[in-house]
Order: structure tokens, then C-alpha cells, then sequence
């Protein structure tokens, strides 16, 4: 039973690394790709991460001081049942063709609407191994499942949602990723990761750290990070192999659009209210300033547990943001919008699950919310793309990715002032069908700071060269 | 189990202290527990989002009480009441219905005029006639599986208020340990469980003895030698309750802070918190107390200790039930055989086999010993109980090999 006493050099998966037994500790040298291995003394081998599992599967067989026994599982081959893709775009074979030279592993940057997963199915079929397609949320994820059903023909797995059924080719979450990898690692020979940006976060990297799939394919519309982490994705994933800027899409195959701030105006009681708390904040901060230069809200939060009056601070702040998201003059200019629109199918985007259901019940119209099941949220979905149902209601679910057809009208009622939630936001209604403009209107509060966050939003990239207008 | 957005913990010069609600200084939060109890077992049928407004209420004016004290509160409430849930998807059902008899009305007007002429009011009354409930009946049950208008269907709750606030303290504990990338025990007794638990966690160990019956276990999982990885934290607080329950012990857990950086969360035996587990087992089996009562803690200069030494291959363990130490330091390792299925006599085999040069003494039922089987050197056989003579004359013999 003594490992070493086995002269039988064997490579394994171990939960999520990669082990090799026989090389005692003193020839570290007999290793091949020294750099990679770390001693652990707990099981007397050697271990790296999975992900180098490609590499050293390159190291020719000489430079292994004898005979090796290679025991990771290869995955299993993968044969579509009836492969249908449509035919590609110019810029999607350039995609393809470069993920393609770069050996199969890499990131094709995309905007918005423009077809990554056409790219992204394409690579699979072409691959015929083993795919696991890490989505950042369970709408994509079974979005994923029906085009890779309708496309491919494959009726995929699920890991994710409190579902857990492993196949040759599956779909799962990042979150769901970072939980099961260990175990499922070994499974694959090509991972999708769809919105990478999600993927280089100091858990969720272990998505990719802990799978020994050669093949890898990234793929995002906006891999920035405000941490500055996307730097890593060229490790994780691979280099860059294609970027396609957002102007190049324009006008091509996005829409043009435009984006139309309404502001409004808090009632009487909100503003007194809304004014009340935040002198109290404002009193609050200058008092501790005066005593304390530098006094962030941060020492203000870390403080309240502590301090009553902290906590007041601290609970006016909220109450005042919750005033500015669900001013009752919202659901007035909303009635506006909807007799504006009337005959268009309109998305909402609510910055609270409350506001959202506020909207629902005081419109009659559908809410897709993160707790929404699996068939409520496929019958709303189905019921606005045949016009059916003329609104939905959204949070932060319908931010990225999920394919909600020909929306030509959005209007934001709420929500965090971040590049990336803009220009996904917009690439939502962006869609191209036929030759309507799309619009997007923000409704703002006036003399809050809602309206700091919009000016924001629209500094991003995504709103440069778009007509603003005043309604 | 509390989640990451319940979790306090206070890091000042690189130590990490979590949350804890100590018995004289909050002294007053044993009759706020009683009042959280109260209120979710009057609370039959009240919506999640009614109960946890209450609670929250109940620390309002507190002075020392951050929101998340409260909210972790409710949730060991909640993981301790069942809620209504929907299961057949009626309000998912409802939603469609109305929904869908509204959107040919669509735009619900406030006041109709000459182009919209769904007033919000008239059209809701319409539907509610026609799905046969009272519109505001409709209202509330339109969203009556999210979670917060959830309404509390019984609660199973905690013995009383001590109980709520040792789980609550204890589940901080655990909460900070969600950060943590390794864990090191140095521990004098009950390593069994200690080894076994951590087992059952799925963690790694390194032992290293740094005295008798004194040794230090490090505990990770594979990855952490690649890298520090907060993987393992869920494990490091699933094995918490069974180490708390144990005696002897000092842990150190290197976590880390919201800010990258490390700090350390120290514990141990004397901090008594109150483990949802019992302590272990003083004995496995009758054989083996019968045996120590009848021998006494000493005995002609050998002193006998409980499970006081490890032996350890790789993740390998075994510790001896039995520890002899005679005044002139030698010291024999006893394990007894107990009358299990054959499973185990294989297991105890290979165990054996693993540590062939430790001398250890075994104790062997008669009935387990195959026909005619001659038993060797350092083998006591016994029928029912073990005597006390045989093993001392086998204690001496080891002795008398070990002196020059």
C-alpha cells in the first residue's frame, strides 16, 4: 500500500486537481513541466490544477523519465442527433476560424445580439466531444438547453436550479460550476463559459481551474471588470482570439436606438420624507466629519451595529433609495409610456423585486423575477414573442443574455448605474427586426440620485452617438 | 446555517472574532429570544415577511444591534419553521390566468377617456368576477409563493431562549469559518472523533505528534496546496460542532477578510460553546470499559490511558483504544477486538498491517479466531472479558524485550 514502493507512474483526477502518484518527492526533477506540481505530503504525490491536464498531456513521452499511466477518464465522443445551424455570418466565421487556429481554446468577444452562441454551437459541433456551457444564470442556462436541442439536436443535461442531471453535454451555472466541478471536472473535453466576465471572480474561477477540458471557448459582449480581473480570462480561458467592437454592429446588425430620459418628480410626501432622510445622512456624515476627517460611508456601516444612531443613519439612506425606486409618479408615467406604445411590446425594468410587483399588479401585466419557475417563465416568455402579452416586467434577470424577442421598447424604472448592466440592457432591445428604431426610456427622479446614476450610464460606450431627447 | 450576508465578524490586528452574544453583557437578549419564539410560534399562518418585520422590530431601539444580528435570527427561525410553498403552482397559475385576460385590455387606464378605455378598477372588477373571487382576495394571492408573502405553516422552533442564542452564537462561528482556507487543531483527547469527523467533511489531514498524547492536525482539502481556496470553508463548518463537543482542543483558522487579506480565528475547549452535538462516547463497547474499570487508571507502574496516541499513514489512521505507560518510559499500544461481522475483522486486519513495527498489543474474542489458528506473540485471546493478568504478563514481556 506505500505508494512509493509502486514504481507505476499514474496520473489521476483527484477532486478537482490533477495527482500523480509514483514520483517520489526527491525526484522533482524526474518531473516533466516541474513548474506545474506542488508536493502533498497529506497523500505523498504530486498535484497541479486540472486545467493543465491539456498541457501535459502535450509533454512528449520521452521527457518522462519512464513509463506513465495516464487514468483521467477521456470524455466520452459526442454525436448530434440532427444538426441544423444556420448559416454563418462573415463575422462569425472570422470568430470561429480564429478560436479554431488558436487550438481550440480562447475568447471571441461579441456585442450583444450579434450571435455568440451561433459561434459558440458551431465550435461544439465542429469539437464532437464532451461540452459543458456554464451560463451566469439558470434563465441562460435553459435557454442554452433548447438551442442546443433545436440546433444540435441534443437533449442536454442540467446541473443547476435544484436539478442535477449529468450528461456527455451539459448545462449548469456559474455557481453551480463552483460547487460540483470537483467531481464533474474530469467529464469534458470542450467548457463553454457564456458572459466569462462572470467567470474570474476568486471563487468562481475554480470553474475553470478544476476542469481538465482541453477545449475552451469564452465569450462575452463586455469582458471588463471594475476589479480588473479580466486580465486572468487570458488564463483561464485563453487569449483573445476575436473582438468585434460595438461600433461594427451598429446599424448593421443591431438597430439604432435611442434613449429618452423622463424625469419625474417625487410627490409631496415623498420629497418631504425623501428630504428628511437625507439631512439626516447628510447631518449624520458632516458631524462624524468634523470629529473624524475622512469618515466614509463605509465606517458609517461598519459602525451600526454598534450605534443607534449609525443604524438611523444607515436605515434613512435605505429608506430614501427605496422612496427614489418606487416613486408612485413612476407608475403614472408608466400609464404615459403604455398609451404612448400601445400595439408594441414593451419591456420594464424594475430596479426591486417590490417595484417589479408593484408594476404586475397595478398593470396586469407578467413579471420574470429570479424565483419565477422554469414553465411560468417559458409561457410569459412565449406569450410576449407572439404578442400575446404585451409587457414584462424584469429585475436584474433579463440583464444579459436571454433572448427576448424583438423588444423594440424598453423602459428602465430603476437599477445600479454600471457600464456593463447598461449595454446589455440595451442589447435586450436592440434585436434586429425590420427597420423600427428602438427606444429606451429611463424614468428618473428629479433632484435625486437617480439622476447622477443616468448621467452615468450614459457616458458608457454604449450610449455614445445615441440621440437623446427630453420628453 | 447561516448564509455569507448573516455573517459578522469583527477583524482587528489580524485576528478574526465573530459575533457572539455573551451571557452578562447581553444578559437582556435571553428575554428578546423568549419574544422571537413567541412570535413565530403565535405566528401560524402569518406571511415570512410579516415575522421578520417583528423581529426586526424587537432590536429597534437596541443600542447594540446591527441589522445583520437581527436577520440572522430570523433565519435560524425560519430554518427551523416550514412555510406554505405552493407546491402545485396555483398562484403560478393564477398569475397566467389574470394576465393573460388583461393583456387584450392592455393599457389599464387610471380614468378612461375616448382611446383607452380599460379603466384599472372596472377591468380588475371584470376579471374578478369571472375567475369567482373578491379582486383583492386576487391580490394577495397573485404573489403568494414568493418567498417573503410565504406563510409560516408550523415551526418545530428551539427548546427554549438559552438554546436559540448558543445556536445563534454558534452558527457565527460557523459562518466565519465559510472564509476559512485551513484549519489546525492541536488537540490532547478525543482525536477519534476529531479524525472522524473531519472524515466525514471530506478534509485532508497532516498530523504531527509534539508530545505524548499530544498532537497537531492540520486540516485542508486537495486543492489547498495549489492554493489558498475558501473551498473548504462549508466543510471546516459542517466538522465545527463535532470538534465543540470534543475536550482538550485549540484551534486556529486562517480566514479570509472582505478585503483579501488574512487573519486568524482562534478557539478552543474553554470558550465553551454549546455543541448541537453530545460529547463522545467515553467507551466503544462494553469489552473495553470492563476492562479499564477492572484495571484502574494504574497498575504495578502501568499508568493506562484512553485513546492517547495516533498512529497515522498517509490519510490512514488508527488510534489504539489503550495506552500503557510504565514509569520507566516504555510505553505499549492496546487494542482490543471487539465481536463485530467479518467486515470489521478485515478492516482491524489491514489496519494492523499498516503499522507493523508499532508492537501493539490486541485483545482477540476467542470465537473470531479461525479454527486450530495459533495465535502469536503480543495476541491475548479472550472469551467474554479480558483479564487483567494475561495483560500485564504481556505488558512485561514487552518490557523485558525493549531493556537492554
Amino acid at each position: 500500500m506505500r505508494p512509493d514502493a509502486d514504481n507505476a507512474v499514474r496520473l489521476r483526477f483527484d477532486r478537482g486537481t490533477l495527482l500523480l502518484q509514483g514520483v517520489p518527492r526527491n525526484r522533482a526533477r524526474a518531473l516533466p513541466a516541474p513548474e506545474l506540481w506542488e508536493w502533498d505530503g497529506r497523500v505523498r504525490a504530486w498535484r497541479a490544477d486540472a486545467m493543465h491536464y491539456a498541457a501535459i498531456r502535450q509533454i512528449p513521452d520521452e521527457r518522462w523519465a519512464g513509463a506513465w499511466r495516464d487514468e483521467v477518464p477521456g470524455p466520452p465522443p459526442v454525436h448530434w442527433p440532427k444538426v441544423d445551424l444556420p448559416p454563418l455570418r462573415p463575422e462569425q466565421e472570422e470568430a470561429l476560424t480564429a478560436w479554431r487556429a488558436a487550438g481550440r481554446g480562447g475568447q471571441v468577444i461579441m456585442p450583444t445580439g450579434t450571435g455568440k452562441t451561433e459561434v459558440a454551437l458551431a465550435a461544439m459541433a465542429e469539437t464532437g466531444a464532451a461540452t459543458l456551457v456554464v451560463a451566469p444564470i439558470r434563465d441562460l442556462m435553459y435557454q442554452w438547453h433548447r438551442r442546443i436541442l433545436s440546433r444540435l439536436g441534443y437533449d442536454a443535461g442540467i446541473v443547476g436550479d435544484n436539478l442535477y442531471n449529468l450528461q456527455p453535454v451539459t448545462v449548469t451555472t456559474y455557481d453551480s460550476a463552483y460547487i460540483h466541478m470537483d467531481r464533474i471536472g474530469d467529464r469534458f473535453g470542450l467548457i463553454v463559459f457564456d458572459e466569462e466576465h462572470h467567470l474570474p471572480g476568486p471563487c468562481r474561477r475554480e470553474a475553470a481551474l478544476m476542469c481538465t477540458a482541453p477545449g475552451r471557448l469564452g465569450l462575452s459582449a463586455t469582458p471588463e471588470r471594475s476589479d480588473g480581473r479580466h486580465a486572468d480570462l487570458d488564463h483561464l480561458v485563453g487569449p483573445v482570439v476575436y473582438a468585434m467592437p460595438l461600433a461594427r454592429a451598429r446599424g448593421r446588425t443591431l438597430a439604432d436606438y435611442d434613449v429618452v430620459r423622463v424625469p419625474v418628480a417625487l410627490t409631496q410626501t415623498e420629497q418631504a420624507a425623501y428630504d428628511a432622510c437625507s439631512r439626516q445622512v447628510r447631518h449624520y456624515m458632516a458631524a462624524q466629519r468634523r470629529e473624524r476627517p475622512g469618515y466614509s460611508w463605509r465606517d458609517l456601516c461598519s459602525e451600526s451595529g454598534a450605534d443607534p444612531a449609525a443604524r438611523r443613519a444607515q436605515k434613512a439612506y435605505y429608506l430614501k433609495k427605496s422612496i427614489e425606486d418606487r416613486a408612485a409618479e413612476k407608475l403614472r408615467v408608466l400609464e404615459d409610456l403604455f398609451r404612448l406604445h400601445v400595439g408594441q411590446r414593451i419591456i420594464v425594468f424594475a430596479g426591486s423585486n417590490v417595484m417589479a410587483m408593484e408594476v404586475s399588479r397595478r398593470f396586469l401585466v407578467p413579471t420574470i423575477l429570479s424565483h419565477t419557475r422554469k414553465r411560468e417563465r417559458s409561457a410569459v416568455l412565449d406569450g410576449f414573442s407572439e404578442g400575446r402579452l404585451p409587457v414584462i416586467v424584469a429585475n436584474r434577470v433579463l440583464d444579459e443574455g436571454v433572448d427576448v424577442p424583438a423588444a423594440k421598447v424598453a423602459v428602465v424604472i430603476g437599477g445600479q448605474a454600471s457600464t456593463r448592466q447598461a449595454k446589455q440592457r440595451l442589447g435586450r432591445i436592440l434585436r434586429r427586426t425590420g427597420n423600427m428604431r428602438a427606444t429606451l426610456y429611463e424614468v428618473v427622479c428629479e433632484a435625486t440620485r437617480e439622476v447622477e446614476r443616468s448621467r452615468a450610464r450614459r457616458r458608457s460606450d454604449a450610449y455614445e452617438r445615441t440621440r437623446h431627447r427630453r420628453v | 446555517m447561516l448564509t455569507s450576508e448573516h455573517v459578522i465578524v469583527e477583524y482587528k490586528d489580524g485576528r478574526a472574532r465573530p459575533d457572539r452574544l455573551e451571557r452578562k453583557r447581553h444578559a437582556h437578549y435571553a428575554a428578546c429570544a423568549e419574544q422571537m419564539l413567541a412570535i413565530y410560534r403565535t405566528g401560524i399562518g402569518r406571511q415570512r415577511r410579516a415575522l421578520h418585520r417583528d423581529v426586526e422590530t424587537l432590536f429597534a431601539k437596541e443600542p447594540d444591534c446591527p441589522l445583520r444580528r437581527t436577520r440572522a435570527f430570523a433565519k435560524l427561525l425560519d430554518d427551523a419553521s416550514t412555510y406554505q410553498t405552493d407546491p402545485k403552482g396555483e398562484a403560478s397559475r393564477l398569475r397566467l390566468r389574470v394576465f393573460e385576460a388583461a393583456a387584450p385590455l392592455h393599457p389599464l387606464v387610471r380614468r378612461k377617456d375616448r382611446l383607452f378605455e380599460h379603466a384599472e378598477a372596472e377591468t380588475k372588477a371584470a376579471i374578478a368576477a369571472d375567475v369567482g373571487l373578491e379582486w383583492d382576495e386576487i391580490d394577495a394571492r397573485l404573489y403568494a409563493d414568493v418567498m417573503a408573502f410565504q406563510q409560516l405553516e408550523c415551526f418545530q422552533g428551539y427548546p427554549n431562549a438559552v438554546a436559540l442564542l448558543s445556536r445563534y452564537n454558534v452558527a457565527q462561528l460557523q459562518a466565519c469559518l465559510y472564509a476559512a482556507e485551513r484549519v489546525t487543531v492541536r488537540a490532547t483527547q478525543d482525536f477519534k472523533t476529531i479524525l472522524r469527523y473531519a472524515k466525514l467533511a471530506r478534509l485532508l489531514h497532516e498530523i504531527r505528534r509534539v508530545g505524548p498524547s499530544e498532537y497537531v492536525i492540520e486540516f485542508s482539502g486537495p486543492a489547498s496546496v495549489l492554493r489558498g481556496t475558501r473551498r473548504y470553508g462549508v466543510a471546516f463548518a459542517r466538522f465545527l460542532p463535532a470538534l465543540l463537543a470534543c475536550k482538550g482542543w485549540r484551534m486556529t483558522a486562517v480566514v479570509r477578510t472582505p478585503w483579501r487579506a488574512r487573519a486568524v480565528l482562534e478557539l478552543s475547549d474553554q470558550d465553551r460553546y454549546t455543541s448541537a452535538l453530545p460529547p463522545p462516547e467515553e467507551f466503544d463497547s462494553g469489552v473495553e470499559e470492563r476492562f479499564a474499570r477492572k484495571f484502574g487508571q494504574q497498575r504495578e507502574g502501568w499508568r493506562l490511558e484512553r485513546e492517547s496516541e495516533v498512529l497515522a499513514d498517509g490519510q490512514t489512521i488508527f488510534v489504539p483504544d489503550f495506552v500503557f505507560r510504565h514509569d520507566d518510559g516504555t510505553t505499549v499500544l492496546f487494542e482490543i477486538v471487539g465481536f463485530w461481522t467479518p467486515e470489521y475483522l478485515a478492516n482491524k486486519r489491514e489496519t494492523l498491517r499498516r503499522f507493523p513495527d508499532q508492537g501493539i498489543l490486541v485483545a482477540v474474542p476467542e470465537r473470531s479466531l479461525r479454527e486450530g489458528a495459533e495465535p502469536g506473540a503480543g495476541v491475548i485471546v479472550y472469551k467474554t472479558a479480558i483479564k487483567v493478568e494475561p495483560v500485564l504478563a504481556a505488558l512485561e514481556a514487552v518490557r523485558g524485550s525493549r531493556s537492554p
